[in-house]
């Protein structure tokens, strides 16, 4: 495809450099006052105009097939990559760095292979018109074959500033632009308490670099405008004055002169493309360094043993619901055991402590020593421990679609289900805010939504995945009481039979628990049911009723 | 989500009008500039004319040499102008799209508060931020552009006519097809550029969720789901870009097609006319050698025209907000007091469903009133009506006997400020973030704000203390740690009363009971308005409200409330370690 656009990007330049000379001919014609062969030199110059529509628009769409092909392919790539690897590449790069492979490199690269046809086009255009001049008048060939690479090296001084102010003008625009997202995202705050003037000040401030960056590079732009009438003129000149003498010597034909000023005007556009091209070569390889970044983060948690060695399977649990009673998970640093079938909760002093306890249950850290039935994590295939066991954070995020999607983002389930789990964690208001129910929008960062409503409709999300074991931690950590005891009344019922952790320190939820594990200095040191630790564990009792004093 | 309006094509008009007003000075010098360089750029052709015509005349080298100088010295003269002209014609885009982006701002910073509180931030966002892009470079370079273009278009043919009437009567073939072509393109060339740009922002806010939500991608195993997501937004910008192809596949050709016919005919009719001596060969070649160069022109005329129809959507976005009314007038009448009182208070989102059912309500001063119940049951609206934000749809809300939305905004703030747990760390210092309203609040003041919500310590942690950068792009700050930012600026306010919408939730529960008593003491005398969904706010507090269904159901101190024995107290009785009631 490269190599047809390069063809088709020489027919096409080919066809456009070639009407100067049908014109020169057919005014040669003129004044010989052969009208019939001066039509017929206008019939050739439509023909190449003709030629020159058909190769161009060939050439364009083979360009942009091309193009997206390097692109998308680079989009899709750096896409997959992201999906697959997780938290380690937000954690080596900022999420907009990432982005920026996609929205910006993904482009640069692909405009290599546009950019690489039209200056195939353009080497082949400069040496046949060189030939044709070469054929009018050795010594106008030897003016354009030395001229135009002359020109090219001219260009350069200025296209090499152009390209650096207009990135700075356009890195101060985005600038700005981040600017003014902030301002318009913190305006409740601003409206509220004030502040208004200090922001306009600020963004007038900003605006006037933006500006400043602008009209420098309005200078560049002036310039280099007027080196695009004054080289080719410089060109023209030559040609025409040097053309003219040879006219009266009789070697060349007055209409070869209108040729050769139509070349003058024409090899712009392959200079152009010679100065064009070393820029975007430059700009793609920095890009492509780029996507390779990103592509070489590897994921944190990863299979260490191949599934399958030479035939033998390691063997694993087929399911922990065939153990009837009695342990299904253990968490060796912090020796809390987790009895299948039962609702375990985990209450610590510092939230942090049995947040990290919760990302080792799920593997989601890479080492730790926990067992499901006996068999340690980092043995089993991550696939298969996240089918197994589930974990939810407080505040994880929503994926912007229907809110049908956003409860059940493999689309498993029935309207009904769905429905009932809105139910469950007393979301019904969700609905209601969405006019069109679940076929409702949740906008990016599910931001029309407040933060308990994003909460909850997460919890119901966890829920209707129905894992083995279902690893919640602080899940109604933005729910108002009423609802925090409703939903902790619900989440028993729905999750009976099957083992579910919570990590929480609201009495309403430790009430419906089987067991709660107490959790200090990232060790299980009591474990019973709420109402026994209350009474029995008198920093247990001061943590999860907040008494800072014995009241 | 958001209703904020879109200018009107004539309002957008109308603006232009006033644009071109304002700059009728650097307008007009920089398009006498232009002319007089395309005029300049005539000069070639008309030479090139003049030296075949002494050629085939035999006229002497001398006269040659002339014209080769002429046309050296009107190229260098062309240059010169261009130069200036180009410059000034941008450093004008340059200083209109700064005006434009400026004055939008400022009435984006002026918008009403029940605007600002009810509209979605997504609309203004993007108008921020695509709106003010497209524009630039449609103020910046379509604008000019056209202009320039045109003016030359107009010369170049003015001057063919001059050079040669008669040859020049075969320009006119090419109009036709390219007029057909054109509307055509234009017609359609808008949507299908519009949905390339939507597409491609939708990709990349796929990619950004991946990125952001790797978390969760990982944990709930959503790798395939994403990457199938990624896919389909890849899908649709590929769909985009094969429309947007088809329309250039349409319309490249027959616009080439149309800048050739015109030197095909003039050169053809022209040959006729030389043999039967109604020209000469000069003028063929001037016309012939114009009908070339108009094409450069002519080319970027038509392909700034649909840079301008994307540019002008922009514009009606961005200077539609200046259409929003304002949401109150003050009546100049001064409140008698402090004390804020609802007096069946009722309010409706959508007509004919109420969120509130007359709510009365008599705030003492100083006091602190926590309001509980279940979600929707129209707390927050309440907590929004008590801070001034909405007018109640009847009945009223006084401060000091003065409605609320009676008094100019920046009075109000000195009575009340509301604070949501949306919270929002600015880019900037540490120190910007807080001193919001007065920049010029002193270290010690920010350091007590600062300690009043338990923030002081971590503050003092940060590499620069009050200097740290913080925002997008800067150090990060957690949710909670926001919350107790949104929490200081509101004590450097220093309003007296303050309505808190869950203000503390994203703090855990410990650290939040800690902060609000250390808030109290320094909030002592003030009166406080606690929307809290954590029931030891309301045991800290003088009085507890639970509001269901729109009404207050049950008020009184805590103790009072417990022992009613309603439902506040079955609820504390299961927070406070009672058994729980299902069980």
């Amino acid at each position: 495809m490269l190599a047809l656009g390069m063809i088709l990007g020489m027919a096409w330049m080919l066809s456009q450099a070639l009407v100067p000379w049908a014109i020169g001919n057919g005014i040669n014609r003129v004044i010989e006052g052969d009208t019939t062969s001066a039509w017929q030199w206008a019939g050739v110059v439509g023909g190449l105009g003709l030629a020159q529509a058909i190769t161009g628009v060939a050439r364009h769409r083979v360009a942009v097939f091309n193009w997206l092909y390097a692109a998308f392919r680079t989009i899709q790539l750096v896409g997959r990559h992201a999906a697959r690897t997780g938290p380690a590449i937000p954690k080596a790069m900022p999420t907009g760095e990432v982005v920026a492979t996609v929205s910006a490199d993904a482009m640069h690269i692909g405009h290599v292979f546009d950019t690489s046809a039209r200056f195939a086009g353009a080497i082949a255009s400069y040496l046949v018109v060189s030939v044709i001049v070469l054929n009018t008048s050795a010594l106008l060939g030897l003016i354009v074959l030395v001229g135009v690479p002359l020109l090219v090296l001219a260009l350069t001084p200025i296209l090499r500033p152009l390209q650096r102010r207009q990135r700075a003008q356009r890195e101060a625009l985005g600038k700005l632009t981040s600017l003014g997202a902030d301002t318009v995202v913190g305006l409740r705050v601003l409206r509220g308490i004030g502040g208004e003037r200090v922001f306009a000040d600020r963004y007038r401030h900003r605006s006037e670099t933006v500006r400043t960056a602008g009209v420098r590079l309005a200078t560049t732009f002036a310039y280099l405008d007027a080196a695009l009438v004054l080289l080719p003129g410089v060109f023209l000149v030559v040609l025409t004055w040097v053309g003219s003498r040879l006219v009266i010597d009789g070697t060349v034909a007055p209409g070869d002169l209108v040729a050769l000023y139509g070349f003058a005007f024409f090899l712009l556009i392959p200079v152009r493309t010679a100065g064009e091209m070393t820029f975007v070569v430059t700009r793609a390889v920095i890009a492509a360094r780029r996507v390779l970044k990103v592509l070489t983060v590897e994921r944190e948690v990863a299979d260490h043993a191949p599934v399958i060695i030479g035939g033998f399977r390691p063997h694993y649990p087929e399911s922990a619901d065939d153990q009837q009673e009695g342990v299904v998970l253990t968490d060796q640093s912090s020796g809390l055991a987790i009895k299948h079938g039962e609702l375990t909760m985990l209450v610590s002093d510092r939230p942090s402590e049995t947040a990290r306890i919760a990302d080792r249950l799920g593997r989601l850290v890479p080492g730790n020593g926990v067992a499901l039935g006996g068999v340690p994590l980092h043995g089993l295939p991550v696939a298969e421990v996240r089918r197994r066991i589930v974990v939810s954070d407080p505040e994880p995020m929503l994926f912007t679609g229907t809110l049908r999607n956003a409860l059940d983002p493999a689309g498993q389930h029935r309207d009904a289900q769905l429905l009932t789990a809105l139910q469950t964690v007393a979301a019904g208001d969700v609905l209601e805010s969405l006019r069109e129910g679940l076929d409702g929008t949740v906008d990016e960062r599910a931001r029309s939504l407040s933060g308990g409503q994003r909460q909850r409709v997460a919890l119901a999300r966890a829920l209707l995945r129905d894992p083995e074991v279902l690893v919640l931690v602080e899940p109604t950590s933005a729910v108002d009481a009423h609802t925090e005891a409703a939903i902790a009344r619900n989440l028993r019922a729905v999750r009976a039979g099957r083992t579910t952790v919570v990590v929480t320190a609201s009495p309403l939820v430790l009430g419906q628990a089987d067991t709660v594990a107490w959790i200090v200095d990232g060790s299980v040191v009591a474990v019973g049911p709420h109402e026994e630790l209350m009474a029995t564990v008198a920093a247990y009792r001061r943590t999860v009723t907040r008494e800072e004093d014995s009241t | 989500m958001s209703q904020l309006p879109v200018a009107t094509p004539a309002e957008v008009r109308a603006e232009a009008r006033l644009l071109f007003r304002r700059h009728r000075r650097p307008l007009s010098l920089a398009l006498t500039l232009h002319l007089l360089a395309a005029a300049a750029g005539l000069a070639s052709p008309f030479i090139l004319g003049r030296i075949v015509d002494a050629l085939i005349d035999g006229a002497p080298v001398s006269r040659l040499d002339a014209l080769a100088a002429a046309l050296a010295g009107f190229l260098v003269v062309q240059a010169v102008l261009i130069k200036f002209a180009i410059k000034r014609s941008l450093d004008l885009g340059e200083q209109v799209f700064a005006e434009l982006r400026e004055t939008f701002i400022s009435r984006v910073l002026r918008l009403p508060l029940s605007t600002v509180e009810r509209a979605g931030t997504g609309d203004l966002i993007a108008r921020t931020t695509g709106d003010i892009d497209a524009l630039s470079r449609t103020v910046r370079f379509a604008v000019p552009e056209i202009l320039v273009a045109f003016i030359t278009t107009i010369l170049t043919l003015g001057a063919a006519i001059i050079a040669g009437p008669l040859v020049a009567a075969g320009a006119v073939v090419g109009v036709p097809l390219l007029y057909a072509g054109t509307r055509w393109y234009l017609k359609r060339a808008r949507d299908g550029y519009l949905w390339e740009r939507a597409a491609y922002a939708t990709l990349d806010g796929a990619v950004t969720e991946t990125v952001d939500g790797a978390r969760t991608v990982e944990a709930l195993d959503l790798s395939d789901i994403r990457i199938r997501r990624m896919d389909k937004d890849l899908a649709n910008a590929y769909a985009a870009e094969r429309r947007t192809l088809f329309l250039r596949t349409v319309w490249f050709p027959t616009a080439e097609l149309s800048y050739i016919l015109p030197v095909v005919a003039t050169l053809a009719w022209g040959a006729w006319l030389a043999a039967a001596g109604h020209a000469t060969v000069g003028q063929v070649t001037t016309v012939v050698l114009y009908m070339v160069q108009i094409i450069d022109p002519v080319d970027r005329l038509v392909s700034w025209l649909d840079e301008l129809q994307v540019g002008t959507s922009s514009l009606a976005r961005i200077t539609g907000i200046a259409s929003v009314p304002d949401d109150r007038e003050a009546t100049g009448e001064q409140p008698a007091g402090e004390d804020i009182t609802a007096t069946g208070a009722q309010y409706a989102y959508r007509t004919g469903q109420d969120v509130l059912h007359g709510v009365s309500l008599e705030l003492q001063h100083g006091e602190r009133l926590a309001i509980v119940g279940p979600s929707g049951a129209g707390k927050s609206t309440l907590g929004r009506l008590l801070a001034g934000i909405h007018p109640p749809r009847s009945g009223r809300i006084d401060v000091g006997g003065v409605r609320l939305v009676d008094l100019p905004l920046e009075q109000l703030r000195r009575e009340v400020v509301l604070v949501t747990q949306e919270h929002h760390v600015f880019v900037g210092s540490l120190r910007d973030n807080l001193a919001l309203a007065a920049p010029d609040t002193s270290d010690a003041e920010l350091c007590r704000a600062l300690a009043a919500v338990d923030a002081l310590e971590w503050v003092e942690g940060l590499p620069d203390g009050l200097d740290t950068l913080v925002g997008s792009g800067g150090h990060p700050i957690g949710p909670a740690q926001a919350q107790q930012l949104a929490l200081a600026r509101i004590v450097l306010a220093d309003p007296h009363t303050l309505v808190l919408d869950e203000a503390t939730s994203l703090l855990d529960p410990r650290a939040a009971r800690h902060l609000e008593r250390s808030l109290a003491s320094v909030l002592d005398g003030r009166t406080v308005v606690a929307i809290a969904h954590r029931l030891h706010t309301a045991h800290d507090a003088t009085r507890v409200a639970v509001v269901e269904d729109g009404r207050i159901a049950e008020i009184g101190s805590h103790d009072e409330l417990v022992a009613a024995g309603g439902a506040y107290a079955a609820l504390w009785d299961s927070w406070h370690g009672a058994p729980a009631p299902s069980r």
